[in-house]
């Protein structure tokens, strides 16, 4: 709301400074956002808070200053010099939308352009200058905050007013030439026949004040805030009238901006004044309100004397009655926002001052706090990437459906059973993403794009599926792509990439104590990984994640080149159900080790961990660990063969083993990998 | 033969002062202690000296043999450092190549303020409460006193899943639901995701907001000055000032927002605080008795405050951070600077 210095200086007698008088304001809750200097006047740039409606008008302002200020407030003269005549005919056909509605009728106007000082106010405020009439009615919608309008009475059928529904689903042309479609419930104004204005929101063009205007009907009204709203709402038209009704105008106000504009319609464009008409169904019913000292300074932490209490609510024109300890107060018609005592009591706290409330501790009594174990999880997940050299990213939770497509998923995939938002900001942003997936590759080529090399990234964030409860299910998701790119640094290792998430992944494993966990080939992982370089993850048998090199069309699609690795971790809950709930101590061993090396030639196909599964099943209890620490192909072994050495270390908890045990039973392995696993010894 | 163990000693000090490496000194040992050395060889006078004499010849004889022995040691250190030195020497490696190590990975600037606060608010008592992204309106709006056609609900632009489902907008929502799961005396934070459909220059349509609130019997609002200056103190330093003013909120009332002294010009005015030496923090006031109503508590009993920030604002002023888009953006030059 911009509000004119000068003109609120016809409510309070005042010369504070511009600035400070912003300050002051501010700091009674109507934040100035700017203050605008001339020669002449200031006009105040006001944030004002949808619980005071009041406050959009300069003379609701001014009774602010008034109580701020601590000055006497001076109301306008709402006197009108002569009238006759009838007023027009009101019907209210719905009281509940409509509590009142009041009317004049103008005869003989003369339309033109306003009086400077007219035109100069509104601009001042922001409104332009149009014809006189209107310019009076907009000058009221500042001045008292009243929203008014003036039909060219010519154009009614009948001279009548009727305020009822929209009976049908016709159409009706607004003054701003929009032809508008109408919906039952929408409260009009009409006149015999035809509805003339959307109640509260704007009027029409058929009746328009035109320069050939010569009688007008003047409506100031009240009409129902949500009634307006709804309209406003599913008209998708917003006025500054419509902005007024919906917060709530003053019930009682309503004639006195009538008067003051038909008087000053009078005296700048001509004509007669009838008398008034004013319909009021719904009668004010001011609230008394009871409040005790004594909560007003416990709510507030402070000690404010009663007579400082009863000035202030006194100053903001609240009536009190009531003596010692407890008063009964009765706000102003024009405060709607006050309802019960903690109304009364923030009314104190605003004007004492927010800034003379002392700042205390409170008295707490002690409470165990409950174990967040996702939360620390969570934080583990998180360290243990960062400390294996990801980024973590943060993405918006909105997904383009489109790429689901580009990952390739099938038509049945659960994935595609989206949560869509109804009123997006951009179609791209449609869905809540049901996979994070895509929006990590996304971050990967947004990022090789700008030259960047080496790219680790992960996300821990909610993915959203539809269930059967009336909200999603919401699950925490993590997944990690690794995009290994050129070779950077001398120390860059010359592994394919995969091997370097699965480590970050082991890591994390390692860390939380989880000792059951594998990685199986078990293809079709998921349709946009590589089918023979990807493979799921179990902790305990069960299937909690997936690992795998991108497929090179779907990378194609995400315009993304090099060697990509992407995990998913489904839910994170997976995880923390498998963290033992304790950890117990194993001895330390008191007799040396043997460690014997085991190579061997065995075709592609065979997996090091089914060499490894085949070594522990010789049933012996000597052997410790058995480590995997090289791998070759290449010449002068055959294309599909390989060599995997092992180192074997064998130790018993009891005794110092003898070489000649350890040579007999590391003969024994050896004789049966040759035989399970068609292995020959390298020479 | 007092005299023949004397001599031994002079022709040792002689000929080791002239050995010139471990060699010589290995082989002047063998000359003097060896099976067949020089004084191994007066050992076998022993037998032919009077019976009385024998324990001071043999004395004097292991003394000789200690002190051969320790010069003889002694030269052989010196002779295997200098070796030892010599060799090192040789085998030198660059020590302009860079360093071996893991390139660090950093959390997302969201993630580290957010983790920060939360750490400030649990060491003063509070728990951590969670509730959904995809929110009830009634949790969202309706609980916190926004009744539906109410222009108070302009203040946020929802997005709308269905009639009565939406993005929260904020982390209030968490506010009725823990609620309704406890009693008093309440001491909570809600960190997480909000919605709002507006994205310009300013704004991102998804952002991080933390809640906070407390819930007991006597509780004041200048216990929510004294929480909310404590925690400003502590993210922004002691020298800041605080500001609380006057606003509205349906769920709080009465209501405040709190201004901090602006941390680029520590409030002479600039561009970054309009000029008003003051920013924009948090935004908080006594919970209003109506959202006690909803929630089932007794709001003569109860009073209690809320407050809430937007992380992104809090990460920018720390950081010095000019444009909320780069959140979002996840640019590895923008998140290996935290």
């Amino acid at each position: 709301m911009k509000a004119s210095y000068n003109w609120l200086r016809d409510f309070v007698d005042t010369n504070i400074p511009p600035r400070e008088l912003a300050h002051k304001l501010t700091m009674a809750g109507f934040e100035v956002e700017a203050v605008e200097e001339t020669e002449e006047d200031a006009i105040f740039d006001i944030g004002i808070t949808p619980n005071r409606p009041d406050c959009l008008s300069i003379r609701g302002i001014a009774r602010e200053i008034s109580a701020i200020l601590e000055i006497p407030f001076k109301d306008l003269s709402t006197k009108i010099d002569k009238e006759e005549g009838e007023g027009p005919v009101v019907l209210i056909d719905t009281p509940a939308l409509c509590p009142r509605y009041s009317s004049r009728i103008v005869y003989g106007v003369k339309p033109g352009p306003s009086p400077e000082w007219l035109s100069k106010r509104l601009e001042s405020c922001g409104i332009r200058s149009s014809i006189n009439i209107v310019d009076v009615t907009n000058y009221l919608l500042l001045e008292i905050g009243q929203p008014m309008h003036a039909f060219d009475l010519d154009n009614l059928e009948g001279k009548k007013i009727v305020v009822k529904e929209a009976d049908n689903t016709g159409t009706f042309t607004t003054l701003d030439n929009e032809e508008r479609r109408l919906s039952k419930g929408m409260l009009l104004i009409w006149d015999v026949i035809k509805p003339v204005a959307v109640a509260g929101v704007m009027g029409g063009q058929s009746t328009e004040v035109t320069s050939g205007t010569v009688n007008i009907l003047l409506e100031s009204a009240y009409f129902n805030p949500s009634s307006v709203r709804r309209t406003s709402k599913s008209l998708n038209l917003s006025s500054e009238s419509s902005y007024r009704f919906e917060r709530g105008v003053d019930l009682e106000a309503v004639t006195v901006a009538l008067d003051r504009a038909a008087q000053m319609i009078a005296e700048i464009a001509g004509g007669k004044i009838t008398g008034m008409t004013d319909v009021y169904p719904g009668r004010y019913a001011p609230r008394k309100i009871a409040v005790a000292f004594n909560k007003i300074n416990s709510v507030i932490g402070v000690d404010i004397e009663e007579s400082v209490i009863r000035k202030t609510l006194l100053n903001l024109g609240f009536k009190i009655e009531g003596e010692v300890d407890f008063i009964t107060v009765t706000p102003p018609s024009y405060r709607n926002d006050v309802e019960t005592d903690i109304d009364i009591i923030e009314e104190v706290a605003r004007l004492y001052g927010y800034d003379k409330i002392p700042a205390t501790l409170p008295v707490m009594q002690m409470r165990p706090a409950p174990e967040h174990k996702t939360q620390e999880l969570l934080k583990t997940l998180k360290e243990s990437m960062v400390q294996s050299g990801f980024l973590e990213v943060i993405n918006f939770s909105f997904m383009n459906p489109d790429l689901l497509d580009k990952l390739n998923l099938p038509l049945d995939d659960r994935r595609r059973n989206l949560i869509y938002i109804r009123n997006p900001l951009r179609k791209e942003d449609a869905a809540m993403r049901t996979t994070i997936v895509p929006a990590l590759l996304n971050n990967i080529s947004f990022n090789l794009n700008r030259g960047e090399k080496m790219l680790a990234l992960f996300e821990i964030s909610n993915v959203y599926l539809p269930s059967t409860r009336k909200l999603p299910d919401e699950t925490i998701q993590m997944a990690a792509v690794y995009h290994k790119g050129p070779i950077s640094s001398i120390w860059q290792s010359k592994h394919e990439g995969f091997y370097d998430l699965k480590g970050a992944l082991e890591n994390i494993f390692a860390k939380l104590n989880i000792s059951d966990v594998s990685f199986i080939r078990d293809a079709p992982v998921v349709p946009y990984l590589h089918p023979g370089k990807s493979g799921v993850i179990l902790i305990n048998n069960e299937k909690i994640g997936h690992i795998g090199v991108l497929h090179p069309l779907v990378a194609e699609a995400f315009d993304i080149k090099g060697d990509i690795t992407v995990a998913e971790i489904y839910n994170v809950a997976n995880i923390l159900k498998a963290i033992p709930s304790k950890v117990t101590y194993v001895s330390l061993p008191r007799y040396p080790y043997i460690e014997r090396d085991a190579a061997v030639v065995v075709h592609d196909d065979v997996t090091v961990s089914s060499v490894k599964e085949e070594i522990l099943r010789v049933e012996s209890d000597i052997i410790e660990a058995v480590n995997l620490f090289d791998i070759y192909k290449g010449k002068p072994l055959p294309s599909n063969k390989k060599n995997l050495a092992f180192s074997i270390r064998y130790r018993s908890a009891s005794r110092t083993l003898t070489d000649s045990e350890v040579d007999k039973l590391h003969s024994e392995i050896i004789r049966r990998l040759q035989i399970n696993l068609d292995a020959e010894l390298r020479t | 033969m007092y005299n023949d163990l004397h001599a031994i000693k002079e022709a040792l000090r002689e000929e080791s002062e002239k050995a010139s490496s471990l060699q010589d000194i290995q082989d002047i040992r063998v000359k003097y202690l060896g099976k067949k050395g020089l004084l191994t060889a007066q050992l076998k006078y022993l037998g032919s000296i009077p019976k009385e004499q024998r324990p001071e010849f043999g004395s004097l004889l292991n003394e000789t043999k200690k002190y051969i022995e320790a010069l003889l040691d002694r030269q052989e250190g010196t002779f295997k450092s200098a070796e030892l030195n010599r060799s090192l020497q040789t085998q030198q490696i660059d020590i302009t190549v860079p360093g071996c190590f893991t390139p660090c990975g950093h959390h997302h600037p969201i993630t580290k303020v957010l983790d920060e606060i939360v750490s400030i608010f649990i060491s003063l008592g509070f728990t951590v409460e969670e509730g959904p992204e995809v929110e009830l309106d009634f949790y969202n709006f309706e609980a916190l006193n926004f009744p539906k056609d109410h222009p108070a609900r302009d203040m946020q632009d929802t997005f709308f899943i269905s009639d009565d489902v939406v993005l929260r907008t904020h982390t209030s929502s968490v506010q009725v639901r823990t609620m309704e799961k406890n009693t008093p005396p309440l001491r909570v934070i809600a960190p997480g995701k909000v919605y709002r459909c507006d994205a310009d220059v300013t704004h991102i349509p998804m952002f991080h907001q933390l809640e906070g609130f407390m819930v007991d019997k006597h509780i004041r609002m200048s216990d929510l000055k004294g929480v909310l200056q404590l925690f400003i103190h502590r993210v922004f330093g002691r020298d800041t000032s605080v500001r609380f003013r006057p606003s509205f909120f349906p769920f709080t009332e009465p209501s405040a927002e709190i201004d901090i002294s602006c941390v680029i010009c520590k409030g002479s005015g600039c561009n970054v605080c309009k000029g008003t030496g003051w920013l924009e923090i948090l935004g908080a006031g006594m919970i209003n008795p109506r959202v006690y109503e909803m929630a089932g508590y007794d709001p003569d009993l109860y009073t209690g405050f809320a407050f809430g920030m937007g992380i992104e604002r809090v990460a920018m002023l720390k950081y010095g951070i000019d444009d909320i888009r780069l959140f979002p953006e996840n640019d590895k030059r923008f998140l290996e600077q935290f």
